[in-house]
């Protein structure tokens, strides 16, 4: 039902741009009506890889050419009709996404941009090189409609909104789904999403994919409409920004930017050129660019962000003028610290043996075992560059051990990606907080959950159930970018724990809380560890931690220094020179 | 109109003075005073310079056809210009054609679009539209799709390949006075180089007992031209054929061709296209290094343009005529009596009139007739060699057309 009705403002849309269509009889408006979905559906080709993943691709025009192309001799060589060969088109964009994705996506950031922004470039290229520098659809003047060569202009428009349609529900089916969570996790942070145990690279090359097929669809179009197909009409420089251009401007990461960047930079773009042009040459371009700067400037993210958040705004505060301000916060009942029988006898979940990994001449870990039990709470402390967070990143896969091995249930699953570990039942949090900051906190962690979920449901029931275990129930569809410290760590933690891990591995979690809150946020991990979760910490706070574990693991220069009960290891001489100095011992002593 | 005679004749004596009224206004309404003619060409952006040659051109041929009593067929009714912009792209150049057809609907004809990527994207619409549409674009692509409203009326890009390589090599060897037998090609990859290179590649070059020894196609912009200039140096062919489209480019491989020892006519060296002829030439490159290069064109100021040439130069500042201008005037004028021919200010009909019109030799064209074939081609479309002397290209060749002897750099 919920379903249903996210899917009527697009039917709407469509059907009020038909109507609207119909009753314009001028061609040349008619054409402009034609051009707005076919660079709507490009732009959300576009988002669907870059607006949700994160990594911009410069380069969709090599897409979009293939796709022209391929429509366009089809047509000369084989006589075969579009109606056959868009669909076509669409699998060859498919089979280039796979074959750029694969080994594009080891680059991330600036360089998965400029490596994206080469392949047009080269594909244009190589179409000059073939002799295909002026390509013309042929005329079929006695099976238009079986060509695709309309005489009514109004049936190119009605196509290309159908196309948009289906890409618009497809790209919203894809929002909502496991897939589309998985993409967001990506844009967020592509280690936590690993760590969350999601397949990372095979997720990004399903992504492009998609996204390569519905751009060489929307080529193919393109080319029919256009009737005339050139390397830089296709590949060039202007067709890749023109993806860029309409979703930023409408907005990323949203099925709406691209269509709304469409609608109204497409038709503005055509006034200028006709109206302003006319008069002074070469204006229109000033203008447009002018036009485009501001509104990046003033909206950075896009029109639709800006709008949304403006809205929200004045709802809020509408909705707010009436009752008092009550701040949903996140109430959890801080639990005295009640006996819980130590464990540290039970079973071995966890075994660490000999493990290293240096960088270079740096040993950051060196010939560090230890074992976990089950149900313990093992606290990992040590001085600043100890190598930590280093061990943590080889215990859940983010690194491969130069030595040794990492035992969970008694299999070796060292030099295994994230995802994988996670899967195995590792869930992790970072020193450094990574919510995905316009999500809800439910759809935060229910990314988490998609590692054990089968379906959606069970996701948002599994993410529901880890919300409630950390106490932010009653503020779980507030938006992460109005929490506080305190609810975001207590929201990572629900997104480790979402995934039901047996083991956790928490990176400072009490780090940037105040004395109260980091209480709270130990009384929910105490809670934790008695409902049946074994537990690594790394922490500084000394103070909480001797209250909250079991034992202690110290590591100095990424090797064991010692192990034991916490009222040992704090009285330890070699902790208390490796944190504080050797003038220090004596004085711990007393 | 039939059920309106129907009328007439059924109450002949009432209403016969409404209906003398009623035929005269529509006879009023055939001879307009203005016929409108369009001209889609780029007038913003990357190509925007030549597109104002050709608005030069067409507005100086509307200005002399209205100054000589306009349209005598429609009484005297004058010609007026529609200027649109074909933008820099091929999208832009549809849309404006689109535009063209839905807005200005009382167009009878028009001439564009410059770039024979745009002229195919553009004669597309106006195809549909039936309205005529002159081109001086010579790929030989836009009049082989079987469409009837447009006329190509440079000869095409296969065609001056295979007038201008016999013309080449007497000319070299009447004034050099030995027959040259090894050649080097070195062009760019743009659509109209590559259709000129591979026609000679292909037959042109052995039908004339040329060897070819140097073949390098390059991509615009070049970087640096040394190692196609070494490559020319070291082959040593007695003519090279140089295809650039680009300015910088033409600059680039002269000054290196210079830098070489073989510039100057050391190896006499030949060009197709304007780009190596553009006024905007002077501004890079020095007038010696320009000495005697070649280039063949579709069309040129030549002999019988001399007060045109003049007009030009003083009212845009232009320092001579280039194919864009001269063509673009020439299209007014077929267009004009197409009209003539035609005898109302209609598309249609003018598009018949120029399928089936016979205006004699080409005034403003070089070589041929005022006719158009089956495929829109002008019948025996020449073309034009010109050669570079003292700062200025002047055309060489044909003789009848020629401003200036041509010489052949002695080697």
């Amino acid at each position: 039902m919920l379903r249903m009705r996210s899917f009527l403002p697009p039917l709407l849309f469509t059907l009020a741009y038909a109507g609207i269509s119909l009753g314009v009889t001028n061609s040349y408006y008619q054409l402009i009506l034609t051009l707005v979905p076919v660079w709507a559906v490009f732009g959300l080709s576009w988002n669907l890889l870059s607006g949700y993943t994160g990594l911009i691709s410069f380069g969709h025009a090599a897409f979009f050419g293939i796709g022209a192309y391929a429509t366009a001799l089809g047509q000369i060589y084989f006589d075969i009709s579009p109606w056959l060969l868009i669909p076509v088109a669409a699998m060859l964009g498919g089979i280039a996404g796979l074959l750029i994705g694969f080994p594009t996506f080891r680059l991330q950031g600036h360089y998965f941009a400029l490596a994206m922004l080469a392949y047009p470039l080269a594909i244009l290229y190589v179409f000059e090189w073939l002799g295909f520098q002026e390509v013309t659809l042929p005329i079929k003047r006695d099976a238009p409609i079986a060509y695709m060569q309309f005489a009514d202009p109004h049936l190119y428009t009605l196509l290309g909104l159908a196309i948009m349609l289906a890409t618009i529900v497809l790209t919203q089916l894809i929002e909502r789904s496991r897939f589309g969570m998985a993409l967001l996790a990506i844009k967020q942070n592509e280690a936590a999403a690993e760590a969350a145990g999601i397949n990372t690279l095979a997720w990004k090359l399903r992504a492009i994919t998609l996204s390569g097929a519905i751009a060489a669809a929307i080529g193919g179009f393109y080319a029919q409409v256009l009737l005339v197909v050139t390397p830089q009409s296709v590949f060039g420089m202007l067709v890749s920004a023109q993806a860029l251009t309409v979703a930023m401007f409408g907005g990323v990461g949203t099925v709406w930017g691209p269509v709304i960047g469409s609608v109204i930079l497409i038709p503005l773009a055509e006034i200028l050129h006709a109206e302003a042009g006319a008069r002074i040459p070469g204006i229109q371009g000033v203008i447009f660019g002018i036009a485009i700067v501001c509104v990046i400037l003033l909206a950075p993210e896009g029109l639709f962000w800006k709008l949304r958040d403006l809205l929200r705004k004045r709802s809020v505060s509408k909705s707010t003028a009436g009752e008092t301000l009550e701040p949903a916060v996140a109430n959890v009942t801080a639990l005295k610290p009640v006996a819980r029988p130590r464990a540290a006898t039970g079973e071995v979940v966890l075994e660490v043996r000999n493990l290293s990994r240096s960088f270079g001449g740096l040993k950051a870990v060196q010939d560090v075992s230890f074992k976990l039990h089950k149900n313990e709470i093992l606290g990992i402390i040590g001085p600043n560059g100890a190598g930590k967070t280093t061990l943590f990143n080889l215990l859940n896969g983010f690194l491969k051990p130069s030595q040794g091995e990492v035992l969970i249930d008694g299999r070796n699953m060292s030099g295994q990606r994230p995802h994988v570990i996670c899967e195995a039942g590792i869930g992790r949090t970072f020193q450094i907080m990574r919510p995905f900051l316009r999500m809800s906190i439910l759809d935060n962690v229910v990314v988490g959950a998609y590692v054990r979920a089968r379906s959606d449901d069970e996701a948002r029931k599994l993410a529901a159930d880890a919300v409630a275990r950390v106490g932010l129930s009653a503020v779980a569809n507030r938006v992460a970018g109005e929490l506080s410290t305190k609810e975001l760590r207590l929201m990572e933690l629900a997104r480790a724990i979402a995934g039901q891990p047996r083991i956790l591995l928490l990176d400072e979690t009490l780090a940037g809380l105040g004395h109260g809150e980091a209480d709270e946020v130990v009384a929910v991990i105490q809670q934790l560890a008695r409902d049946g979760m074994t537990i690594a910490i790394i922490e500084h706070t000394m103070q909480a931690m001797v209250r909250l574990v079991d034992s202690f693991l110290v590591l100095d220069h990424g090797a064991v220094i010692t192990e034991g009960l916490p009222e040992v290891v704090t009285r330890d001489s070699r902790v208390i020179e490796a944190y504080l100095g050797k003038k220090w011992v004596g004085h711990a002593a007393n | 109109m039939t059920a309106n005679s129907k009328f007439t004749i059924s109450r002949r004596t009432l209403l016969a003075g409404a209906s003398g009224t009623l035929i005269a206004s529509r006879a009023w309404g055939q001879q307009p005073a203005e016929v409108k003619v369009g001209l889609l060409v780029p007038i913003s952006g990357l190509y925007a310079r030549p597109g104002t040659v050709m608005r030069e051109g067409a507005e100086m041929a509307i200005d002399h056809i209205n100054a000589q009593g306009g349209i005598k067929a429609l009484g005297g009714a004058k010609m007026k210009l529609v200027v649109l912009d074909s933008g820099d792209t091929t999208e832009k150049a549809k849309n404006a054609a689109q535009r063209m057809v839905a807005q200005e609907t009382d167009l009878v004809a028009a001439s564009g679009a410059y770039l024979s990527s745009f002229t195919l994207a553009v004669t597309e619409v106006t195809e549909r539209a039936n309205l005529p549409m002159l081109t001086l674009s010579y790929s030989d692509l836009i009049t082989e799709r079987g469409f009837k409203y447009v006329f190509q009326t440079a000869a095409t890009a296969g065609s001056q390949a295979r007038q201008a390589l016999p013309q080449i090599v007497k000319l070299a060897e009447t004034t050099s006075g030995k027959r040259p037998k090894t050649v080097a090609i070195l062009t760019d990859n743009t659509g109209a180089s590559i259709a000129s290179a591979k026609a000679m590649r292909e037959g042109l070059l052995a039908e004339n007992q040329l060897q070819l020894i140097v073949d390098e196609t390059f991509t615009p912009p070049l970087a640096d031209a040394t190692s196609l200039v070494q490559k020319i140096r070291s082959a040593k062919p007695d003519l090279l054929f140089f295809l650039p489209t680009v300015i910088s480019d033409a600059k680039l491989l002269l000054e290196k061709m210079n830098e070489f020892g073989l510039g100057q006519g050391k190896i006499p060296t030949i060009s197709f296209g304007i780009a190596i002829a553009e006024p905007d030439m002077l501004q890079t490159v020095s007038p010696e290094l320009l000495q005697g290069v070649l280039t063949c064109v579709a069309s040129w100021g030549a002999k019988g343009h001399e007060a045109l040439i003049a007009e030009l130069k003083t009212r845009y500042k232009e320092p001579w005529m280039t194919q864009n201008a001269i063509s673009t005037y020439g299209d007014m004028w077929v267009i004009k009596d197409a009209l003539e021919k035609a005898g109302k200010a209609d598309r249609v009909a003018v598009g018949e009139a120029l399928r089936t019109m016979d205006g004699g030799p080409s005034k403003y064209y070089p070589l041929g007739e005022i006719k158009f074939d089956e495929k829109g081609r002008r019948v025996g479309a020449g073309m034009t060699i010109v050669q570079w002397q003292s700062g200025v290209p002047v055309t060489v060749f044909p003789p009848e057309l020629a401003l200036a002897k041509p010489f052949w750099p002695k080697s």
